[in-house]
């Protein structure tokens, strides 16, 4: 899948709008409004904002809570449409790269809602349509009626063949850890494919640095649950290619001692960014917080990329990361309100910067 | 700038015989000038385009930013009253 557009990138245009809208984004206050409204006044607060069109938009056939989170993914989606449309040359091949985590996303959630019994139109209301899928296939997986179909009506994208090996685990354990897995490591491997090699310290050299880490911290989540779960799973099968904190041996051997994994984590180059996280975890001894910490280090890196190279795709992945995260931050408040969580734990759940 | 005339000297000195007369020169110097205002241009313009696309307020910030390499050629242009 290799697209090389010709002709320059014109970062100069992208960054500025990105940025722009980046400075747009529900900020900490916002958040501590919400988290304290009911749901009516959540819903009455999206149509003020951003959110607005979708909002109404969807507004007849939705309602409460489905209605703030399908509004979300649509915004979502129209944004991220919306980068692919200003970008050219060789950023827009990053961007477009970058995107198919989208793809990955609606892989694992046709899935899950097939894995599940979940009606077809279900399943269609929660794809976010962007990244590289057509409508067309999106619609045909999520109308499959078993996860073997799904998986060969995926057979022709970077998703077919990793997802054909994990069917064997799937079938034995009849978990679906394998199969998002395997889509993760399917999305992971053809972007660092894409980037082939670069001049250390260029922009694209970032770049690969962002994703290194990216990838480094979903090993090392993906790591701390299979310790914490207990299953009896080996975690190297679980290993995602890329990263460079561990290799797939010293994963297997680390992910039984959490202590030995934090020291680790410590000791290496992350440990300024991570102190935060391991401190919750050692502290709180609560995964979810880690969690949290881990996502929040990860946009607080991407910010740093994007300022010490302005004229780079990093502004725009700091952009995707943030725009994800607030869409993630409103859905977890209008989820948690109408659960009735209390705000404490719904702070919890977010994750600022 | 000395050295671009060196060169355009030499360039030209096979049809002409002489050097560049020194007016030929300063308007090497303003040409150039302009090229280097329009790169640079091209680039701030393209962000500012950006910003005002997004927020309506960037405009007076746009163009004065945008404006300000105008600065290189209006000084490139004084070479012309200094021969």
């Amino acid at each position: 899948m290799k697209v090389r557009t010709e002709g320059s990138s014109n970062y100069e245009y992208v960054t500025a709008r990105v940025r722009s809208r980046k400075k747009k984004l529900f900020d900490e206050d916002d958040y501590r409004k919400l988290v304290r409204m009911g749901q009516g006044e959540i819903a009455r607060f999206m149509e003020e904002t951003e959110y607005g069109t979708e909002m109404n938009a969807l507004g007849t056939r939705h309602s409460g809570v489905d209605l703030v989170e399908y509004a979300l993914n649509r915004n979502l989606a129209k944004h991220f449409d919306d980068l692919l449309t200003w970008a050219e040359g060789p950023l827009y091949d990053y961007v477009a790269n970058y995107l198919r985590k989208f793809d990955a996303w609606n892989v694992k959630t046709v899935i899950r809602g097939v894995y599940t019994d979940a009606a077809p139109e279900d399943i269609e209301t929660d794809l976010i349509r962007t990244g590289e899928f057509s409508e067309r296939r999106l619609d045909r997986a999520a109308e499959a009626g078993s996860i073997e179909d799904v998986t060969e009506q995926l057979s022709p994208t970077i998703f077919g063949d990793p997802l054909d090996a994990a069917m064997g685990d799937f079938e034995s354990e009849d978990v679906l850890v394998p199969l998002e897995n395997a889509v993760d490591r399917a999305y992971y491997a053809h972007l660092l494919d894409e980037l082939g090699r670069t001049v250390p310290n260029s922009p694209e050299a970032l770049y690969g640095e962002f994703l290194e880490a990216e990838i480094d911290f979903r090993n090392l989540r993906n790591a701390l649950r299979i310790a914490r779960s207990g299953a009896d799973i080996d975690p190297a099968d679980y290993y995602i290619e890329g990263g460079q904190l561990f290799d797939r041996e010293e994963l297997r051997e680390v992910a039984t001692n959490v202590d030995e994994l934090v020291e680790r984590v410590r000791a290496s180059t992350y440990g300024a960014e991570l102190s935060r996280a391991l401190e919750e975890l050692e502290a709180a001894d609560s995964l979810i917080r880690f969690e949290r910490a881990l996502e929040a280090a990860l946009l607080e890196y991407s910010s740093k990329l994007s300022n010490r190279y302005p004229l780079s795709v990093c502004p725009v992945i700091s952009y995707i990361l943030a725009k994800e995260r607030e869409v993630r931050n409103v859905r977890a408040i209008a989820r948690g309100r109408e659960a009735g969580l209390p705000v404490e734990e719904i702070e919890e759940e977010l994750v600022m910067t | 700038m000395l050295e671009t005339t060196d060169i355009a000297a030499v360039a030209l000195q096979e049809s002409g015989g002489s050097a560049v007369s020194k007016e030929g020169a300063a308007a090497l110097a303003v040409g150039l000038g302009a090229l280097g205002t329009g790169y640079a241009q091209s680039r701030i313009g393209a962000a500012a385009v950006g910003a005002v696309a997004e927020d309506d307020e960037m405009f007076v910030t746009g163009l004065i930013f945008t404006a300000l390499p105008e600065t290189l050629i209006i000084i490139a242009f004084v070479t012309i009253f200094l021969v």
